[in-house]
């Protein structure tokens, strides 16, 4: 097969620019100009009160963390709901939603019968346990 | 080698991208601010396109945005009837100065120490940085919605476009010097210190004049009615983009089209060169905002030229995937999958 002739190459490119990391406003401190960011901070909080911010929002997340590893841990196990009105049903826990708004789970235990699949309103859950 | 632009997409926005500006270069680089109908302008790196932040607080579109020449502060002009100046470098918000009506056009002077604003109430705003507090000082004159207004010649004039006119102020007096009539709307205006030239676009016209007189110097018709238009600091090239969602390069000298890009998914409201010339950006409908380069196929920012020597095939193999797959392998995985067209051994056909 003749090669065909000058079929323009596009430039490469090292990568796509960077877009908006959707969380934040950015200005991220490690940026290129951090050597122009004021020392002191230019909000009315003193530096006491930042760290303690600081602290609080590290704990925060911590604690964020170790509650999705829990929801992981529960996959595939059976567990016991405590809901409204005294009402306690066991099922196998599939997964949550992104809010954990909804959980799914399958062989749902109702004192009107097993249901094979089934979403579960968190609002509806006072509580729930497992074993590890 | 024939080589074909890759422009640069960058993402982030929501709504049509209606202003963008370059700062000037800066021992950091130079950057890029964006302004957008989804009121939230963003910052971002010039010569990459990478997002550094989003300045958040104002209540409508976001219709002119600008840089200082340092980069280290921000304004920007919006429908919810203010203009805000920004610390460029922390995201934060520095001063929210209240307008009658949509504001269109920031611009501050050389020295950061002003900001010049225009809008829909028609006045022409001067605002002292140093104290905001104060009143700012006014310029009435105009008989329809101001679109833009940049300082020039050293910040000694000011220059007007509405819909219809274009007007040079001057700053001590306050007072109209000169004007141009147009016959139809007047779409953008970019004003180049350095030889004191005005590019104005009207229809599909783009049109050069002298800041200092307003003299016509040049002008140029392109195919499809024009949004905005920008020189390149040295001024070989002009680029322009408009209606029918292309991107045009003119030579400056001949007026000779050059090339022509299909990209945006809309129209083009916005195409400015970066300081240094080597590429382009364009704001448009579609909500994104593109970078062009200027010489195609030159190692600049993210674009990254590979000659053919140099290549050791490294950008053709599949990168994703594979990083720890050899040359070797990759070759035995071909030839354990191919079909007989691609063996080396010659078939004998009868």
């Amino acid at each position: 097969m003749q090669t065909p002739q000058a079929i323009p190459v596009p430039v490469p490119v090292l990568r796509l620019p960077r877009g908006p990391d959707g969380f934040s406003r950015g200005f991220a401190p490690g940026g290129r100009r951090a050597l122009l960011r004021p020392e002191a901070p230019v909000a009315q909080k003193g530096p006491g009160q930042d760290s303690l911010e600081s602290q609080e929002q590290q704990a925060r997340a911590a604690l964020r963390e170790r509650y999705l590893r829990s929801l992981l841990a529960m996959v595939g196990h059976p567990v016991s709901f405590t809901l409204h009105e005294g009402v306690h049903v066991t099922a196998h826990f599939g997964a949550t939603d992104l809010d954990v708004a909804n959980f799914y789970v399958s062989q749902l235990q109702t004192p009107i019968g097993v249901q094979a699949e089934a979403l579960l309103r968190c609002s509806d859950i006072i509580s729930y346990t497992f074993k590890l | 080698m024939a080589m074909r632009q890759t422009p640069l997409t960058c993402s982030g926005h929501t709504r049509p991208v209606v202003d963008l500006a370059f700062s000037g270069i800066t021992p950091y680089g130079y950057f890029l601010i964006s302004a957008c109908k989804d009121g939230k302008p963003m910052l971002r790196q010039g010569d990459t396109g990478d997002w550094i932040g989003t300045f958040l607080g104002h209540k409508g579109a976001v219709w002119g945005a600008t840089l200082n020449k340092d980069a280290t502060k921000a304004a920007t002009a919006a429908a919810d009837f203010t203009a805000k100046v920004w610390d460029a470098v922390s995201g934060d918000e520095l001063m929210t100065l209240a307008h009658k009506h949509i504001v269109k056009s920031v611009d501050f002077t050389q020295d950061s120490n002003y900001l010049l604003t225009g809008g829909q109430d028609k006045l022409l705003r001067i605002y002292d940085l140093n104290k905001p507090e104060a009143e700012p000082k006014e310029i009435s004159g105009h008989t329809s919605g101001i679109k833009k207004a940049l300082w020039c010649s050293e910040d000694k004039q000011i220059l007007s476009a509405d819909d219809k006119t274009v007007r040079l102020w001057d700053h001590a007096t306050m007072t109209e010097v000169k004007s141009l009539n147009f016959n139809m709307s007047v779409s953008s205006m970019e004003y180049i210190p350095e030889g004191e030239i005005l590019v104005i676009t009207y229809g599909r016209s783009i049109a050069f004049h002298s800041a200092v007189s307003l003299e016509p110097i040049k002008s140029f018709e392109a195919p499809a009615t024009i949004n905005s238009a920008s020189l390149h600091p040295e001024k070989e090239f002009l680029v322009a983009g408009g209606e029918d969602f292309k991107l045009y390069k003119y030579d400056y000298n001949s007026g000779e089209e050059l090339e022509s890009y299909k990209g945006h998914f809309g129209p083009i409201h916005c195409v400015r060169f970066s300081p240094d010339g080597e590429l382009y950006a364009s704001g448009s409908e579609d909500g994104t905002l593109r970078l062009w380069q200027t010489v195609v196929g030159k190692t600049y920012g993210l674009w990254k030229c590979v000659l053919p020597e140099e290549d050791s095939g490294e950008l053709a193999k599949p990168k994703m995937g594979f990083p720890e797959t050899t040359e070797e392998e990759l070759e035995e995985i071909a030839s354990e999958n191919s079909d007989s067209i691609y063996s080396s051994t010659p078939e004998v056909k009868a």
